[in-house]
């Protein structure tokens, strides 16, 4: 199902569906853009956020369940997950929730997160502006959403053209019937030039092959200097899933899942006190290593979506795709 | 889910970041790309600053002393209880035996509200914070020779230099934000000297490594100047034009031969001649420093040492030159800069001015003390010799942080009464009469001031647990019921205050801080803020050359004690580990204490990766497991502070620098004994 929403009329389309379910969309701040729950606050649809939608999916911190003692017996309490909506996450994010999907998926599939992941609604748009640091195209993952989501929509200039996917894409666009208007096929040839000029501009020298030879070339050790070992490069990937797990608070209290980083060094650390992954250089390597070759080889897709985040918020200066310290000229 | 942007609780950097919030507790933090400084960047601290927030071990409750027991209050019966103690024995004593130390984790405006009970309440100017044990010299040495005791520079200035020197200062782990700068501007071809007994991430990366003996700053630096004074690499005009003292200083400097300096700091001549030229032929050089300068007995010198280096050169007042101090807490530049110190009130305007006493006496009306304070540790001298009866202590572990550990516990100990307000319950809440429970940073507003001067908003995310309260507004009550005025309905009012009272703060106002603040001095609304200081004069009209003399450290190792031990900082860690241990990755890192062995000496006593080890000087001991590196000169030992179970401050020494009364805690004689068990 096809339709067209005019840009004035987003606002409202918004408040139709917030009124019906948490609506959670890129808000501009005066501090750069967030994913936050929408309630009227301005929108920043032109860049992609920093930090990554993923955390819908797979929080920072969530708890999985309380534990409370009464007379020696422990109870077990789990919270409910809010229904949500995810609007205008990218393309690269989508293709990244695709893969999460694959990994949480594979038997035994992941109970926590696939509790969230069915309450959660996609809406995907098409990137008609592409960051500075952006190469979802090399990869696959972009300017078009090439995965299955709810509704996808596209800026056309005047307007947006939405197309919804699923049963859940055409029960969001019934929600707001009256302000949509029917799809021309002049907005479809429209959104087509306007996605092939962003892809036209994308870069070209970032593919999965020559990430995966700048890994055999990269000297690891001088770009192990470079690292600060802040995890950022972790934190920020919206492919990026591992966590911890601990228990917080005696007697009662509650089981958490935390994310987690191979970029620190308690993440592969052996129990003895030996650890396989000792330098920062190894753990760099291995952050790749997982992306390019393990992953690959699982899922049957490289675990980076050419989102450029990692570049953005490293602050080192490494250059995140080239593998080089990067000199002169380099980004500051 | 809501997102809150606000100012990183750890180091001085001043780091933006959100904090994600659902259903009333944190859940995540992520960086803000557009914070002029951090621009989307974090270090681990920052990306996992919320962590500790929610944790059951917050205190929740007021609590009152009842033999050794710690019993439940109302705020009512605690604030009542503490405007008695605090009464009667001023009425008893005098005013000089209370004392207050503030937190340069609290905001500006509770260090404000702290330094104004004192003085217009209590009527005591024995009021201090931990910059005493961090930046004292700085604040002392850069005031008097630049007239301003702040960083004269901001980060993104490093973009351009030509030459950095780093002194004492591990900044990859302690200020990984600022370090970030400095390897961006390396990347660019700046050239980077580092100076650091120890071989750091820097020291690795820098064109020269300069590795002196520990405690002999001075002589070094002095070499390095006489040096650029021979080669005529010095800026004549600069001089003449902005400085007083340089032929005294040049000529004090000559008896500092390359020769002396390699044999009393072991740097070899021709480093320090290549150190000369780096830095002396650059066109913008920078000096970054932190607390292996400061955090010595000859601190104030050393730091003046550097100022003198820096002047002679010309490099102040312009882009990609000036001197960085990095400072430790996220708002110890804003206790500073609150008066949160014995002799000045906010601005550093000093007490002993009748004409500065006169204006804030007017403006609190009430009648303030002349007689200048005690210091942090003189204050606990104080008490520990009985003079001191009473103090206040907020957000701040003295029993674990303060040098001499020991004796801080003997003196805390003795105190006839003592009010303590945290977080956390610490070594020093422990021994409280009175303990409050904090709101901490995401939970109130307020303000914190950075290193480079930027004053930042800091937001409430999430209520504070139980009854836990921010700070300023049980000060407030305090003060009430201590007879003095203050009706504050919220931090903006106080920042109000604050500005009227404050030159340097004159234009800051809550509705003008943005995302990336502002940078004082900022006198008025409509000033924007000044990022760089002294681009045409200095505050003092001209800057202050001075001739320094180098003192031996205190305690130099002999045939007992042949070890030199220095102390400091993880990167997964913060000061005494209240929130980073509290915090499962950063405590995953790092678990326990380690004190630091070069492998040879390892090696020729014995000692393995991981064996535990017993560290003693002439004041305790502590057992902690061995690292083995070969970054540490062979003598060295080196031991973070971290750690309640191995306390570093059980060891070090209690020499004071007299210029800034900041101990010396980056040489003490020590002994090294592997632990059989």
């Amino acid at each position: 199902m096809k339709a067209f929403l005019e840009k004035d009329r987003l606002i409202p389309f918004l408040n139709t569906l917030s009124r019906q379910i948490e609506v959670i969309a890129p808000l501009a701040t005066e501090a750069g853009a967030v994913y936050s729950t929408w309630q009227g606050q301005p929108l920043d649809l032109r860049s992609n956020p920093l930090s990554p939608p993923t955390e819908f999916l797979l929080p920072h911190k969530e708890t999985l369940f309380r534990y409370i003692q009464e007379s020696g017996r422990y109870t077990f309490k789990e919270d409910s997950i809010p229904p949500r909506l995810l609007f205008a996450i990218r393309p690269c994010d989508l293709h990244a929730i695709a893969l999460l999907d694959r990994i949480f998926g594979s038997e035994p599939s992941d109970q926590a997160y696939f509790r969230r992941r069915r309450a959660t609604s996609l809406v995907v748009l098409n990137c008609t502006n592409r960051g500075d640091e952006c190469f979802c195209a090399c990869l696959g993952a972009g300017p078009e959403a090439q995965d299955p989501c709810d509704l996808e929509i596209t800026d056309i200039g005047d307007g947006y053209l939405c197309q919804a996917e699923t049963p859940a894409g055409v029960l969001i666009l019934q929600a707001a019937f009256n302000l949509l208007q029917p799809a021309q096929l002049e907005h479809d040839q429209e959104k087509a030039r306007r996605l092939q000029l962003v892809e036209d501009a994308m870069p070209r020298d970032r593919s999965y092959h020559q990430i995966r030879q700048a890994i055999e070339r990269a000297d690891w050790v001088a770009l192990g200097q470079e690292c600060l070992g802040c995890g950022g490069c972790s934190f920020v990937c919206p492919v990026c899933h591992c966590f911890n797990i601990l228990d917080r608070g005696v007697p009662d209290g509650e089981r958490l899942r935390c994310r987690d980083s191979c970029i620190l060094s308690g993440f592969s650390r052996l129990t003895g006190g030996a650890n396989p992954r000792r330098t920062a250089g190894q753990r760099l390597r291995h952050w790749y290593q997982d992306k390019f070759e393990d992953l690959p080889k699982i899922t049957g897709l490289p675990g980076c979506v050419g989102c450029g985040r990692c570049h953005l918020v490293c602050p080192a200066p490494i250059d995140r795709s080239d593998l080089k310290v990067e000199s002169r000229e380099a980004k500051i | 889910m809501e997102k809150v942007h606000t100012t990183c609780v750890y180091c001085g950097c001043g780091c933006g970041l959100f904090l994600h919030v659902e259903g009333g507790s944190i859940v995540g933090a992520s960086p803000s790309p557009a914070h002029p400084m951090s621009r989307g960047r974090l270090c681990i601290k920052g990306w996992l600053a919320g962590d500790f927030v929610g944790h059951p071990e917050r205190l929740s409750y007021p609590l009152l002393r009842q033999g050794d027991r710690m019993v439940r209050a109302t705020w009512d019966e605690a604030l009542s209880l503490a405007a008695a103690k605090l009464e009667s024995i001023r009425k008893e004593f005098g005013p000089h035996s209370l004392g207050v130390l503030t937190s340069a984790k609290g905001t500006n405006e509770e260090n404000y509200l702290l330094m104004k009970l004192a003085r217009a309440a209590l009527k005591t100017n024995n009021v201090d914070h931990v910059a005493r044990l961090c930046h004292a010299p700085t604040v002392a040495a850069l005031g008097s020779a630049l007239g301003s005791g702040a960083m004269t520079g901001s980060f993104s200035s490093l973009q351009n230099s030509d030459a950095i020197l780093i002194v004492g200062s591990n900044t990859t782990e302690q200020h990984p934000l600022a370090a970030s700068y400095i390897l961006h501007a390396k990347s660019r071809g700046a050239k980077l000297i580092v100076a650091d007994p120890r071989r750091t991430r820097l020291a690795e990366l820098a064109d020269l490594w300069l590795s002196p003996r520990p405690g002999t700053d001075v002589v070094w630096i002095n070499a390095l100047l006489n040096v650029i004074v021979e080669q005529d690499l010095v800026d004549r005009q600069f001089i003449e034009k902005r400085t007083t003292g340089f032929e005294e200083t040049a000529e004090a400097a000559r008896a500092y031969t390359p020769g002396q300096a390699e044999q009393i700091s072991g740097i070899a001549a021709p480093d320090l001649a290549r150190a000369a030229e780096l830095f002396g032929a650059a066109d913008r050089a920078a000096i970054v420093y932190a607390m292996g300068v400061t955090q010595h007995a000859q601190g104030t010198d050393i730091v003046q040492a550097l100022a003198n280096l820096a002047l002679a050169t010309g490099n102040m007042g312009r882009e990609g030159t000036g001197i960085y101090p990095l400072r430790g807490h996220q708002n110890v530049q804003g206790a500073c800069d609150m008066g949160a110190l014995p002799t000045v009130y906010c601005g550093y305007q000093s007490i002993s001015s009748p004409a500065v006493r006169a204006k804030f006496e007017d403006a609190w009306k009430a009648p303030l003390p002349e007689e200048p304070g005690l210091t942090a540790l003189e204050m606990l001298w104080a008490a520990e010799a009985g003079s001191l009866k009473a103090m206040i202590i907020v957000g701040e572990n003295p029993a674990l942080s303060f040098p001499d550990s020991y004796r801080v516990l003997k003196a805390l100990k003795s105190l006839e009464f003592l009010l303590a307000c945290d977080i956390f319950p610490t070594e020093t809440t422990a021994l409280a009469d009175i303990l409050l429970p904090a709101a901490c940073f995401a939970e109130k507003e307020g303000t914190f001031t950075s290193t480079e001067r930027r004053v930042q908003r800091v937001r409430k995310a999430v209520e504070p647990p139980g009854e836990a309260k921010a700070e300023w507004e049980w000060i407030s009550e305090l003060m009430r019921r201590l007879g003095h005025q203050a009706d504050y309905p919220s931090p903006a009012s106080i920042m109000a205050e604050i500005a009227s009272l404050t030159p340097s703060y004159g234009g800051i106002g809550y509705e003008r801080l943005a995302a990336g603040g502002l940078q004082w001095p900022c006198p008025s609304i409509d000033h924007p803020g000044t990022s760089i200081l002294h681009t045409d004069r200095f505050p003092q009209g001209r800057a202050r050359l001075r001739p320094v003399l180098y003192d031996e450290p205190p305690e130099m190792p002999d045939a007992d004690y042949p070890f030199i031990l220095n102390t400091g900082r993880s990167l997964y860690h913060f000061h005494t580990g209240t929130m980073t241990r509290r915090t499962s990755l950063l405590d995953r890192e790092v678990p326990t204490p380690f004190v630091e062995i070069n492998s040879e000496d390892a090696r020729l006593m014995g000692i393995r990766e991981g064996n535990r080890v017993r560290v003693e000087t002439r004041r305790g001991s502590i057992n902690a497991e061995a690292r083995l590196m070969d970054a540490l000169p062979r003598g060295n030992l080196f031991l973070p502070i971290h750690f309640s179970e191995a306390p570093a401050n059980a060891l070090t020494a209690q020499a004071i620098d007299p210029l800034s009364k900041i101990a010396e805690l980056k040489v003490s004689a020590a002994r090294l004994h592997k632990v059989i068990s």
